[in-house]
């Protein structure tokens, strides 16, 4: 997947001579106020939650203290302390660091699956786009929240891998329909015919001819994706049907909120989570509309 | 057209089929049959009966027969029978689906009153800073996750403001029938439904945004414009009315964003709906209730598809390819 | 025996239809065409647009597959190889095309651009590559140092040039040129043109010229095909063709040609009608019931048309 987006010193060279799509859509972002904003806040919080997950004590965290039930903030827990006593604020470094990580890895899995998929479908074309197609089409008209909280009900040995798995399954269909139709497009194009008259391979002119002509459309959907991912697995975990509980996300914590009392009363034990929730997606979402300008803005010079 | 839509249903019959095989697969694999949920009203009967009920029940059988059975029955309206609430699933649904599709109805209706003005506004006059506004708020609610917006506005109005009632779909105390019982039926939908239509806003105002600065600059509106006719006028006449109908056919689309969001808007709002009728069937493993609402639902967004399809072939002729 | 030769060739595409999406019809696209190539001409195959010049040329290198028919190069039956076979055929026909915007992949380097046959072809060492791809770009008049850049920091008639490069590095025999310039402006079309005559010349090329422009044509070929509705309509040398059009069609063509010398514009006009009424009256000389020409008939050693 990385190498496919072209590592640093790939886009280094390139902008020497010529600006790529990349240094393009990195000036435009950097240009973007709001967007440049969004992505110091988002590295931020990132560098905060990553580096201090190392430092904290999970076992500390998840011990249970019975004396210091639904403590209010103070010095000794930030954020106070829920039902079970338990520090907020190291949960909620946990719970930042869960949902990032499954939500960019499901994020990652089905782009990697929606870019093959869909680069296939759209290059070959025919029978096997067709029937590509079809299944996408079936996919898509499922009540995908309830067959997802169904699934994680009943699956056996239920854990994050399954989870990301689960989730998957069902959340590559978008971004193949719109990789497909994009290389159905790019394939139409001369440049793609001049390389099989000069003895290309067909994956070599997938790989290395048209993939580089959507990275900028690729990069854009998997900015967005990842926001709705964190904000569906969050969701999940909220209703109780996300990450296992041996793996805290940001949705358990807002789960609480489900007892009126904490909701009404004790604020600090959700609140903070909801926010950071909100932060991180309006920040990615933000940085992706960005890129999406800037990739459009691209398009339109050619 | 009637071509079209003929071809349109019938490559819906194959995903019907699919679908069926998938929730009947589901239910299969569910831990619990239709016994395990006599047997749990009665623990101590003992093997022979046990194997009689078993026979009966036709849990011997193929599973395709059993399929085939189970198709027969969906079809007759019979959805099997919960064996937490010991009655039928239909009239468990019956009891509920009410409250949600009102709920869902109001949803649609408040995200379009606020959706198609501020769309209106954002194209007519793009650059200005409503329109700014308009753009930040459609960004805002297109990155917020409906369980938290919820949350909040539970949280602010419900709790903190006290404007409305924190859960429910009615006051049990008024009586039935009354002014006052659909006064607070109303007073109990307006956080609920004004929560998922604030966030479901974002593409019909994008849509109609979208529309309008791409026609405004047509030679049609041109014409009209340089012979004479009014703004307002060209505005209602020539531009809104192609992209109304659109707007009107994304709805069956609409369907599994409906589904998804009273699964979320009725726990958190603790409105007794078939959204938390699932969950807590989910939690009780109340199986053939899930079954159930699982095949409706797809039902509802096969159907729901479907007709947005059909309705915007019939919009634009451009669209009835294959 | 001919360089290459084109015996019977068919494209048809398939029309579906009725609600089943049966076949009920064909599109055809190219309808039992016939033609030679010798080594070192120039063959000009003309016609108005959707006449199935451009897919004749794309089938004979391999874009598009034949219905039937053969497309013999130096004997090898081309239509009936693999593709793995066909792979070693490659290198012999290479391809010029039509917009030099679309055919250049916007996120290559020039230097990438014009090696790509060479690597899937040739293993060259970096340094060797460059060299050759410099040799290239040189020959076709870009400043060595351009293979650096990318395709859009050059005008269309440069990109035209690193077209022409990319597809001469292969040693190709025979270069299928469809509509070269009529992406360009008037003013470097010559320019691209004789360009084009000049590395003829020094690599011996063969060229299949896919042109709508009869100026152009008659600057360029030293025999020519017209087509019409996937068939042949006449075929002939250069003078042949313009001295002695047979068929209707081919001198409404020609009268259609604009002369540049205002003072003759009244001639022209009044031959145009001329031509013009002709083929009103002469039209079921010339077109079948369905509109369609009649196979071609020989008239001399050279010359052919499409008459009963």
């Amino acid at each position: 997947m990385k190498a496919e987006l072209g590592g640093p010193q790939q886009v280094e060279v390139q902008t020497e001579k010529s600006p790529s799509s990349f240094s393009i859509m990195w000036r435009e972002l950097v240009r973007d106020k709001l967007a440049l904003g969004s992505l110091i806040l988002l590295s931020i919080i990132l560098l905060i939650v990553y580096g201090s997950s190392l430092i904290l004590d999970k076992e500390e965290i998840v011990k249970v203290d019975l004396l210091s039930i639904y403590a209010p903030p103070s010095s000794e827990h930030w954020l106070g302390t829920d039902y079970g006593g338990r520090d907020i604020f190291g949960q909620l470094i946990i719970g930042a660091r869960n949902s990032f990580t499954i939500g960019l890895a499901i994020t990652l899995i089905t782009g990697f699956i929606g870019l093959t998929v869909g680069l296939i479908a759209g290059y070959f074309g025919g029978v096997v786009d067709n029937i590509i197609m079809r299944i996408i089409d079936f996919i898509l008209v499922l009540p995908f929240l309830m067959l997802v909280i169904v699934f994680v009900a009943i699956v056996p040995k239920y854990n994050v891998f399954t989870f990301i798995l689960i989730m998957s399954a069902f959340l590559w269909t978008g971004k193949a329909r719109l990789i497909r139709a994009k290389t159905l497009a790019e394939r139409e194009l001369d440049y793609v015919s001049a390389s099989k008259t000069l003895g290309t391979p067909d994956w070599k002119i997938i790989v290395r001819e048209i993939l580089p002509n959507l990275s900028s459309i690729i990069i854009v959907n998997l900015t967005l994706n990842l926001a709705g991912n964190i904000g569906i697995e969050s969701g999940l975990s909220y209703l109780g049907f996300g990450l296992p509980e041996s793996t805290p996300s940001l949705g358990t914590l807002v789960s609480y909120a489900m007892n009126p009392d904490v909701l009404q009363n004790k604020w600090w034990v959700w609140l903070p989570a909801s926010l950071l929730i909100l932060v991180m997606m309006l920040c990615i979402n933000f940085i992706g509309q960005a890129l999406k300008r800037a990739a459009d803005a691209r398009q339109r010079l050619g | 057209m009637l071509k079209f839509i003929l071809r349109r249903i019938v490559i819906m019959i194959p995903q019907l089929f699919l679908l069926s095989i998938l929730v009947f697969l589901l239910a299969k694999a569910m831990p619990g049959d239709a016994l395990t949920g006599r047997l749990a009203n009665n623990p101590k009967m003992d093997a022979q009966t046990l194997a009689e009920m078993k026979e009966k029940l036709g849990l011997n059988d193929p599973p395709y027969v059993q399929y085939v059975r189970w198709i027969k029955n969906l079809m007759q309206g019979d959805l099997g029978i919960s064996y937490i609430h010991q009655q039928p699933v239909t009239d468990l649904l019956s009891e509920r689906i009410g409250n949600t599709l009102l709920l869902s109805a109001c949803i649609l209706i408040l995200s379009y009153i606020i959706a198609i003005p501020l769309g209106i506004v954002s194209g007519r006059w793009t650059n200005s800073l409503a329109d700014k506004l308009i753009v930040g708020y459609s960004y805002l609610s297109f990155a917020t996750p409906l369980f938290i917006f919820a949350l909040l506005m539970l949280f602010v109005f419900g709790f903190i403001l006290g404007w409305f009632p924190t859960g429910g779909s009615v006051n049990i105390q008024v009586e039935k029938g009354t002014v006052d019982y659909y006064i607070s039926k109303i007073n109990h939908l307006i956080l609920p439904s004004l929560s998922g239509a604030l966030l479901s806003t974002v593409g019909t105002i994008q849509y109609l945004r979208n529309e309008i600065i791409d026609t405004k600059i047509k030679d049609f509106v041109k014409t009209a414009r340089a012979k004479g006719v009014p703004e307002s006028r060209i505005y209602s006449r020539h531009i809104l009315r192609n992209s109304f109908l659109p707007i009107a056919a994304f709805l069956g689309y609409e369907i599994t964003g409906l589904i998804g969001g009273s699964i979320f808007l009725e726990s958190i709002f603790s409105y007794p709906g078939i959204g938390q009728l699932f969950l807590q069937s989910i939690m009780q493993r109340d199986y053939s209730v899930i079954t159930a609402l699982v095949m409706i639902s797809g039902l509802a967004t096969l159907l729901g598809t479907l007709l947005s399809d059909i309705i915007l072939s019939a919009v634009d002729p451009r669209i009835r390819i294959e | 025996m001919a360089f290459l030769k084109v015996n019977h060739l068919k494209v048809y595409y398939p029309v579906r239809g009725g609600f089943f999406r049966r076949v009920i019809d064909y599109v055809r696209a190219v309808d039992d065409v016939s033609f030679e190539l010798e080594q070192g001409e120039t063959y000009g195959l003309v016609g108005e647009s959707g006449c199935g010049k451009t897919t004749t040329g794309r089938t004979i290198i391999g874009l598009i597959k034949a219905t039937a028919g053969e497309i013999l190069l130096e004997g090898k039956d081309l239509t009936k190889l693999s593709r793995r076979e066909f792979y070693h055929y490659r290198k012999d026909i290479q391809m010029i095309f039509q917009d030099p915007y679309s055919s250049l992949n916007p996120r290559k380097r020039v230097l990438d651009i014009i090696a790509e046959p060479l690597r899937n072809f040739e293993k060259l060492s970096p340094q060797e590559e460059k060299r050759k791809v410099q040799y290239f770009v040189e020959k076709v008049g870009l400043h060595p140092e351009s293979i650096y850049k990318y395709p859009h920091e050059f005008s269309g008639g440069q990109r035209q040039r690193i077209g022409i490069a990319r597809a001469l590095t292969l040693n190709p025999k025979l270069i299928i040129a469809d509509e070269p310039v009529s992406a360009l402006d008037v003013s470097v079309q010559a320019q691209v043109l004789n360009f084009m005559k000049e590395i003829q010349k020094e690599f011996q090329l063969t060229y299949l010229f896919i042109s709508h422009d009869l100026g152009i044509i008659r600057h360029m070929c030293d025999r020519i095909g017209i087509m019409y509705r996937g068939q042949f309509v006449e075929e002939g040398t250069s003078e042949e063709i313009f001295h002695d059009p047979q068929h209707i069609y081919t001198k409404r063509l020609i009268s259609a040609i604009p002369n540049p010398n205002p003072q003759h514009r009244q001639e022209q006009v009044k031959l145009r009608q001329e031509i013009d009424k002709e083929y009103h009256n002469s039209y079921h000389q010339y077109f079948d019931a369905e509109g369609r020409v009649y196979p071609l008939k020989r008239i001399s050693e050279t010359h052919s048309v499409a008459i009963p």
